[in-house]
């Protein structure tokens, strides 16, 4: 989603907001990495498993 | 701390001992830095908000970047406060090189607060002055070169080791030591501010060479391994696993807020202080070229600074379109998140050549 276009349509640069929160909703590259996070904290208890077993 | 808890109890309970193992500690620190980090991240991010404490942009920059004007920052005390408490949680702290490494990283961390809050709550566009930011630097980085010189009991402890050569180990006198230590501690401090212009570019390869530094200080500091591998044994490195598993923690839950659209900027409280700590491990490790390898993108982004700067003064033009280096790609057409990707991907390749050093040799 083009978060600068849709900040345009609500009129929040100019109230300096921050770019996410004008936006209101989980941009698609925001999304990507959290998924990316997400997957290497699984992959480190997957590790752990290693140890603690 | 909680490592003197768990041997207290594994005099009664056995299952205790368990945490003695420093891989163990280096995963747990890192679960515990993410776990903190994503609690307090929230309410640290509004409260930055509310106080305005947001982001100046530069005008000269991309004009893609005005619409980041106003976005919270100084994150990195988010990152440094998880740091903090998970290594005094899970590291031994009778280990002096985890004392070493907390304390600068933290000194530094002191400088770029003192530069964020000079810029966004004074609204003093220029900060804490280059001179009196290089001085404190520099004399946080010599005590510090001073430290490891005076307390080194092992030759392995003060020598070069260069990389893909086992028998090539260059013995370095005081001066040498501690001008070495001085440049790779300030200079990684300030390659990483640098590097720091776009959402999420300077914390993955931050996240990805702490990592890689979490395996070499478990090598270096294991007595078996390190014969093994061929690298110099530093009896109590291998503590620094742990403070590199709290980096690569705290790093990871920064990003899930810094990821572009990002919610907060780390500041230079944050990247001076993540560069000064990369440079410290890799001092102790004994591996300061191997970090001038992995942390390659680091490396180019201060260079093309000084080669635009250069370039400009004796030439009067610009060799890229702008520095630092990312900022020329984005000039060149490509997107932010392609640039931060493309940078990861080939940081990626960087810490996988720099690991390759520990068997191709």
């Amino acid at each position: 989603m083009n978060v600068d276009i849709q900040m345009k349509k609500c009129g929040t640069q100019a109230l300096g907001e921050t770019h996410v929160r004008a936006a209101n909703v989980m941009a698609t590259p925001n999304a990507s990495v959290r998924f990316w996070i997400t997957t290497m904290l699984l992959v480190l208890l997957g590790l752990t498993t290693l140890k603690l077993r | 701390m909680l490592l003197a808890l768990a041997q207290w109890l594994a005099q009664d309970v056995r299952f205790f001992s368990v945490f003695n193992y420093i891989t163990l500690r280096a995963v747990l620190a890192a679960m515990t830095a993410l776990f903190i980090s994503f609690m307090v991240g929230p309410a640290m991010i509004r409260k930055l908000a509310a106080y305005k404490i947001g982001q100046s942009v530069r005008s000269d920059g991309p004009q893609t970047h005005l619409v980041k004007a106003g976005t919270p920052t100084m994150g990195g005390a988010l990152i440094l406060t998880s740091i903090a408490i998970t290594t005094l949680l899970w590291g031994d702290l009778h280990n002096h090189y985890v004392w070493v490494v907390l304390l600068t990283t933290l000194s530094f961390g002191v400088i770029g607060w003192v530069d964020d809050y000079r810029k966004v709550v004074h609204r003093n566009p220029k900060g804490l002055s280059a001179r009196a930011k290089m001085s404190w630097q520099s004399i946080i980085a010599l005590v510090v070169g001073f430290y490891l010189w005076d307390a080194a009991s092992l030759p392995a402890h003060t020598e070069l080791i260069v990389p893909f050569f086992k028998l090539v180990v260059l013995p370095l006198s005081a001066a040498v030591f501690i001008t070495l230590t001085y440049l790779v501690i300030v200079g990684t401090s300030n390659a990483v501010n640098l590097t720091d212009g776009l959402d999420g570019l300077a914390i993955m390869p931050t996240v990805m060479v702490s990592g890689a530094l979490a395996i070499f200080a478990y090598v270096a500091g294991n007595a078996v391994f390190s014969k093994y591998l061929g690298i110099p044994y530093i009896p109590g490195a291998g503590e620094l696993a742990v403070f590199c598993g709290a980096i690569a923690g705290a790093g990871l839950a920064f990003l899930w807020f810094n990821a572009y659209p990002a919610e907060v900027f780390m500041g230079d409280v944050g990247a001076l202080a993540l560069g000064a700590a990369l440079g410290t491990v890799a001092v102790i490790v004994r591996q300061e070229l191997v970090l001038f390898i992995m942390g390659g993108v680091f490396v180019v982004e201060a260079v093309s600074v000084m080669i635009q700067v250069a370039s400009f003064k004796l030439t009067g033009k610009r060799v890229f379109r702008m520095a630092p280096l990312h900022h020329h790609y984005e000039l060149k057409g490509w997107k932010e998140t392609q640039v931060v990707v493309r940078f990861w991907i080939i940081t990626m390749l960087l810490v996988l050549l720099g690991l390759a050093t520990l068997k191709l040799r």
